[in-house]
């Protein structure tokens, strides 16, 4: 308590950080391992602030590229248990941050971290159940958390784990797996190449929906076997990690669109046709505000996710947890914001 | 001097703002590294200028330690209070999405960041040089503008300006408490107490930590530390005042009615921004110790790009400028603190020179289709008695 206070206050007397800002979790890159051509995986010794991870979890990682900052969910592929903490991260083309990471982050780099967030994974009870892991593409870095700690705690009775990639050398993980199959006869390995077949899984997996199945993958295969395993009245066993896919703005603007406002927990339907200052002030809304010509940032607020048009640049920006002005700001999409 | 501005049509003026637009995009555009290495560069140093100077003072002796330990701490609260505060608390650096540049930074000064960003970027900002609503314009109590109605008061105000220069950061901490409306009973003690409550917070802890805290850190020292505080404190409140009054009160820049902004367009508002700044001459640590604001007329039109790129731009707004025929008001730092203070003189006086009043930029109501624009002032029946201030809009 008191050395809390002495930094307080030495903190307000040298001003050497921003006021109330909480810990920041920092990792220091321990080693950089290459997956596959387009995934790296990036092992992290993370400083006190971290308080650790449930297996299939994941973090947000936050970078700083050429004065900006960006931040990215990142699924965490080490078990809880393991010295170090690992994400992997597949290149995106045409992204900002992946390539980004790939490029630039070697040993000794430090990142920012969030703390392990996310409610994928196993309850305690399900633990000794027959499973079934299915991934596509990146989304084995979870599945791939989860299996460790079942092999951490000597609990790989009846696994099956299938795993869909595009080619053999796009398999995540591809070696480590086939060596913990090969120590634990309770894990059965499929590796399948192209796309999800329901036929083909329903005769490998025979008792598919008899087993608690942990799914993650690209939105394609994601429906599809949620269709296959609610026509098997299974989908109470399905439990689902979406890797959240960019939200496409809405073609044209004008289309009427939900604003959540997540501090009042209401919803305001914009039409999308004047700004978010406008929209939310006619149904009702009372935001601070000030000039109304993007000058004052009086009335600058977070936006959670979601896309907004720049009506004085033209920007379109669907970047999550980014600071807009209402007043210059128009609704291009869905949006949450931290009103 | 520079011929007068010529008055441009709507059209033309909606053009000159299209000019303006793609200078701001493009440097928009180019925004990165180096704007962050910059600030961040600015924030070391003053740090280092603070602790060097608080050293100095604490653990000095003699008088060449204090001189040169309270002149440090006096640029570290310049640099603080300009180039870092003024401008990070515009918002000119949120792109950065780096919570330490952000703009509820609170400075090392006695006004508090929220009444700040209050009367400074909303109200100054957004009604620049309208009389009756800019509330900057002489700060409700100097005349500096024969269009401004005379009080027998003002005939004190070369005193009243120069107790406002030594005790500036006071002036800027208590003006968006309106205590001339509590004169003019327009508003009540109630009002006030509530009204005043951040600025009591923030100027009673300025206070405790330069007059109480830090001295009784350097204990037997604590007198010499009280000494270089107040030292540090005046030697901004000297600088800040000079630059500041430098903005919009030298000969040149014009004042605005309030029907002369009805439904102003975009390009219009651009206009009254440059109208009613002026810049000051000198080299690149000038322009920094002034935060920039040496740069006021790119400030005006710009106020949410990052400072440190004014220099670069002013070129190419002189351009644009003269290519429309608007006069670009700049000069040394002689000159221009020179004219206000012939004019802080000449005006504590009745009459003076009144310029003829520019017909009015009648324009017509043309709604511009999507691009957002002033808020209507809604028109004055006639041009309102400065001193008699409308009250803003709500907070």
């Amino acid at each position: 308590m008191q050395s809390h206070t002495f930094r307080a206050l030495s903190r307000r007397l040298l001003r050497l950080h921003p006021a109330d800002s909480p810990p920041e979790i920092r990792a220091r890159v321990v080693e950089v391992l290459t997956e596959t051509p387009d995934a790296r995986t990036f092992v992290l010794r993370p400083n006190r602030h971290w308080t650790g991870h449930r297996a299939g979890q994941h973090t947000t990682v936050e970078v700083e590229i050429d004065g900006v900052r960006h931040r990215r969910c990142y699924s965490i592929s080490s078990a809880p248990s393991d010295r170090h903490l690992a994400i992997t991260v597949k290149r995106v083309a045409g992204g900002r941050v992946s390539p980004w990471l790939h490029a630039h982050v070697r040993p000794g780099h430090v990142l920012r971290l969030g703390p392990a967030a996310g409610d994928f994974g196993l309850e305690p009870a399900e633990v000794a159940a027959p499973l079934l892991l299915l991934g596509g593409g990146s989304g084995v870095t979870p599945l791939m958390s989860i299996l460790r700690d079942l092999v951490d705690r000597g609990a790989v009775r009846d696994v099956v784990f299938v795993i869909h990639a595009r080619r053999r050398d796009d398999v995540i993980f591809g070696r480590e797996l086939e060596a913990i199959a090969a120590r634990h006869a309770g894990l059965r390995l499929l590796v399948e190449l192209g796309d999800l077949d329901e036929v083909r899984l329903a005769r490998q997996v025979p008792d598919f929906a008899a087993r608690t199945t942990l799914l993650c993958g690209p939105g394609g295969m994601m429906e599809r076997v949620e269709r296959m395993w609610t026509g098997a009245g299974a989908a109470a066993r399905l439990r689902r990690e979406h890797f959240a896919a960019p939200p496409v703005p809405t073609p044209a603007p004008g289309a009427p669109v939900a604003v959540r406002l997540t501090g009042a927990a209401r919803t305001v339907i914009a039409d999308g046709a004047g700004t978010l200052l406008e929209q939310l002030e006619r149904a009702g809304e009372r935001p601070p505000s000030g000039c109304r010509i993007g000058i004052c940032q009086t009335c600058k607020c977070r936006k959670q996710s979601g896309v907004v048009e720049n009506l004085r640049t033209g920007a379109i920006s669907s970047d999550p947890d980014e600071d807009i002005q209402l007043c210059i700001s128009r609704a291009r999409s869905e949006l949450r914001l931290a009103l | 001097m520079t011929p007068p501005s010529r008055t441009l049509t709507r059209a033309e003026a909606d053009a000159f703002g299209r000019e303006l637009d793609a200078l701001r995009a493009e440097v928009l555009a180019d925004l990165g590294q180096r704007d962050v290495d910059h600030i961040r560069a600015v924030i070391r140093v003053a740090h280092r200028a603070e602790a060097a100077g608080r050293l100095m003072l604490h653990f000095g002796l003699g008088p060449v330690s204090f001189v040169l330990g309270s002149g440090a701490l006096g640029v570290a609260k310049i640099l603080d209070n300009m180039e870092i505060g003024h401008n990070l608390m515009h918002g000119q650096y949120a792109w950065t999405r780096d919570p330490a540049l952000d703009a509820s930074y609170e400075w090392d000064n006695a006004c508090d960041g929220g009444d700040w960003r209050h009367s400074h970027n909303f109200e100054h900002h957004t009604f620049t040089n309208i009389l009756g609503k800019d509330r900057d314009v002489g700060y409700m109590f100097l005349r500096i503008s024969p269009e401004q109605r005379w009080h027998p008061h003002h005939l004190s105000q070369p005193i009243v300006a120069m107790l406002l220069a030594l005790n500036f950061q006071w002036g800027v901490a208590t003006h968006d408490l309106r205590l001339d409306e509590l004169i003019a009973g327009k508003q009540t003690w109630a009002q006030l107490r509530e009204r005043a409550r951040p600025f009591l917070r923030k100027a009673g802890w300025q206070l405790l930590k330069d007059y109480v805290v830090f001295p009784a850190l350097a204990a037997g020292n604590a007198p010499r530390v009280v000494a270089g505080n107040l030292v540090a404190n005046l030697t901004r409140n000297l600088w800040t005042f000079a630059v500041i009054f430098c903005g919009h009160f030298p000969e040149g820049v014009r004042l605005f009615h309030r029907d002369e902004v009805v439904d102003e367009s975009r390009g219009q508002w651009y206009l009254r921004q440059l109208a009613g700044s002026a810049n000051i001459e000198g080299g690149p640590r000038f322009h920094v110790m002034t935060g920039h604001l040496s740069h006021q007329i790119e400030h005006h039109l710009f106020p949410d790009l990052p400072a440190s790129r004014y220099p670069e731009m002013a070129p190419r707004v002189r351009e644009i400028c003269e290519r429309y025929g608007q006069r670009y008001c700049t000069g040394s730092f002689a000159r221009q603190f020179g004219d206000v203070l012939g004019k802080i003189v000449r005006f504590a006086l009745p009459g003076g020179p009144r310029r003829a009043v520019r017909p009015a930029p009648r324009c017509e109501r043309v709604r511009s289709g999507e691009a957002p624009r002033l808020a209507p002032l809604g028109p004055a029946a006639s041009p309102p008695a400065i001193g008699a201030c409308p009250s803003a809009s709500a907070r």
